[in-house]
């Protein structure tokens, strides 16, 4: 099965900027791979490299063993979805998904006959002769899906494809987008900013920021094990407590905050000195006051935000710091949760994650690449 | 009067007024002149009557002048080359300064927008000069015309191209070649296709220009032969004029906005609604 991309010391400079600095990934053919981050984190740079828009300061991209790093973007057997689509506005829908066949060999007829059955297969039959601005925005997008797809890359690489749609669309097409890549079993190497895409949708997770990657994972390993700080904040709603860890007690690690300890059993339990307690509103049990045992925090509710399904208490605990937790809807109201109202928080020790805030983090990490000179990305 | 003038829920009416009287003001004197070539009489400033006399008749008629009908040839001869020569290096020279931008390019921007702002006169004794002492082979006559006209009306080409490709964005250019497109096919097949409105639209201003070019084209006249419609406008109204100048004027006029026009339907068969509006506001 082809479609495998290594990316090896990967680095773009720009006028002395470095946007992409060095960074190692793996992504195995048939995977639906993500890089996600906030905008100027590298994720764009790094798609515009793997398609040849942008050429490497240093570094490999080998594409099923091959380096491509050198190669233009029009010999190189990946396509791409923009983010603008890029149609060619002067050709109709067929005209644009036979574009590239043209380099292909094909005859006449055979182009035809592939330009109908790509346009079924993303449900666009019968549009062949309309321009693309007399399309909708969910149209375009399925046509610059096909006109890529037509030429049965190695590597489909999307620009943030769904991010010009209305939230609804674009939850209708994340579903599609997914099942439609299974199906083909082509590599998907996904450009996104938006959390709950790059969850719903990936196998497997590139956390990126400031040009590095700060977490490679798979979504569910992504919410439940944070690496960073920085992942845990933007890979859903996090609770950071800031706490001193005074080191290991057993499997866990014995936090204070203020006048209250905490024990946590999952992430650097063995850390000392400043570090950050996370664990997810859902996690958090409420309580009535004053119940006792061990990680319970006394706070007063200070607000209450509806969602629908669920309501999320704003909870202000000791030491000044609020804690959101997720309450599911009726169970609240039955607990006569309001405003003013003091509860007490049950933050479970395995679900308690002790983070090392990311000065320590980098000085961690350089520490580590100075030990093992070849830096690879974990693999799942 | 007031009230239709002042209502709130309608669209500006002030702006509708100054519009009104600014087309009235600059379309009367033309429309005077264009009446005046149907004169009967010989008069440019008495109505004697309708008639196709200076433009078909006889003696002293557009048709039979045989100083009007070479002005009107060599009129037409020049815009011919010079649309033919301006319209692909300016296209060229577009691309070059916005697609491939490399050292000199800012010192060569400033350079070609140069020949928009400078005086025409200086344009034309400079020229001449060029013509008399730097290149004497070249001389006065056609040649040194053509190369005059083009030298002025490359730079509207390049600016407008160079304003549409700036709206294009590189997407387009990137997406050909992300499809398998090597570099000339990005041009041929994407490119040039997006930016046919606007070499349409450049090659009917530089033939407008060229047509309507009186300083430039004067200084590197040679003859005779090498008098346009402008030039012996000019020269003759102070000697004795008859309405056979209205009639070639209107001719003139009449060629020039069927190039407009055709320009402008060549222009919406390639580009949509949208554009061909903007190109309806470049022929003002």
């Amino acid at each position: 099965m082809q479609g495998e991309i290594r990316l090896e010391e990967l680095t773009k400079q720009f006028a002395g900027v470095v946007a992409v600095d060095a960074i190692d990934l793996q992504m195995p053919p048939g995977e639906f791979f993500t890089l996600l981050g906030p905008s100027g984190c590298g994720k764009t740079t790094t798609l515009r490299m793997i398609a040849g828009f942008e050429r490497p300061t240093s570094g490999r991209i080998l594409l099923d063993g091959g380096d491509v790093a050198q190669v233009p973007p029009h010999r190189r057997n990946v396509n791409t979805v923009f983010q603008s689509y890029a149609l060619f506005p002067h050709l109709d829908v067929a005209g644009n998904v036979a574009f590239g066949l043209k380099y292909r060999r094909v005859t006449k007829a055979e182009q035809r006959k592939m330009v109908v059955e790509v346009l079924e297969r993303v449900q666009l039959g019968g549009f062949e002769h309309r321009k693309p601005a007399q399309l909708s925005g969910g149209q375009q997008q399925r046509v610059a899906l096909a006109r890529a797809l037509v030429l049965t890359p190695r590597v489909l690489l999307l620009d943030e494809p769904l991010g010009a749609l209305d939230a609804r669309l674009r939850k209708d097409l994340q579903v599609e987008l997914k099942a439609l890549q299974v199906d083909i079993g082509v590599t998907f190497v996904f450009v996104t900013h938006d959390q709950e895409e790059a969850l719903t949708m990936s196998d497997r997770i590139a956390v990126m920021r400031s040009g590095r990657v700060e977490q490679v994972a798979s979504p569910r390993e992504m919410y439940d094990e944070p690496a960073t700080e920085f992942v845990a904040d933007f890979l859903g709603v996090s609770n950071l407590l800031p706490a001193e860890a005074a080191g290991r007690d057993g499997d866990c690690c014995v936090l204070r905050l203020g006048e209250s300890t905490l024990l946590a059993a999952r992430g650097a339990t063995g850390s000392r000195g400043p570090v950050k307690a996370m664990i997810r509103p859902e996690r958090i049990g409420i309580e009535p006051h004053g119940s006792a045992g061990e990680n319970r925090l006394p706070g007063l509710v200070e607000r209450v935000v509806f969602l629908g399904g669920s309501s999320e208490l704003h909870v202000r605990v000791v030491g000044g710091s609020v804690l959101k937790a997720t309450v599911v809807s009726g169970d609240g109201e039955a607990a006569g949760l309001s405003r003013g109202a003091a509860v007490s928080l049950h933050l479970p020790r395995e679900a308690l994650r002790v983070l090392v805030p990311d000065s320590a983090q980098e000085a961690e990490s350089a520490a580590a690449a100075a030990e093992r000179p070849v830096r690879t990305a974990p693999s799942m | 009067m007031i009230a239709w003038v002042r209502n709130p829920w309608g669209r500006p009416r002030w702006l509708a007024v100054v519009t009104a009287a600014y087309v009235l003001w600059s379309i009367v004197p033309v429309g005077i002149a264009i009446l005046f070539a149907f004169n009967a009489g010989r008069s440019r400033t008495t109505w004697q009557g309708f008639s196709f006399h200076w433009f078909t008749g006889s003696t002293g008629s557009v048709l039979h002048d045989p100083a009007l009908q070479s002005a009107l040839e060599h009129t037409l001869l020049l815009a011919g080359l010079c649309v033919a020569i301006s319209t692909p290096i300016g296209v060229a020279l577009g691309l070059g300064l916005q697609r491939w931008r490399g050292p000199g390019g800012g010192t060569v921007n400033t350079l070609m927008l140069l020949p928009l702002v400078t005086p025409e006169i200086v344009m034309g004794v400079a020229l001449l000069l060029l013509f008399l002492r730097v290149f004497p082979g070249i001389g006065l006559g056609t040649p040194a015309q053509v190369i005059g006209q083009v030298t002025f009306t490359l730079s509207y080409v390049v600016v407008m191209v160079r304003g549409r490709l700036a709206s294009i964005g590189r997407e387009y250019e990137e997406a050909a070649a992300d499809l398998g497109a090597p570099p000339h096919d990005q041009l041929l097949r994407v490119l040039l296709p997006l930016l046919a409105p606007a070499i349409i639209a450049s090659a009917a201003v530089a033939f407008a220009l060229s047509l309507d070019d009186f300083v430039v084209t004067q200084y590197l006249s040679s003859d005779a032969s090498t008098t346009t419609v402008p030039m012996l406008l000019y020269a003759s109204a102070r000697g004795a004029p008859t309405p056979a100048l209205n009639a070639i004027a209107t001719v003139a006029l009449v060629i020039t906005l069927a190039t407009l026009t055709l320009a402008f339907l060549v222009y919406r068969r390639f580009a949509g609604g949208r554009e061909a509006v903007e190109l309806a506001s470049l022929e003002v």
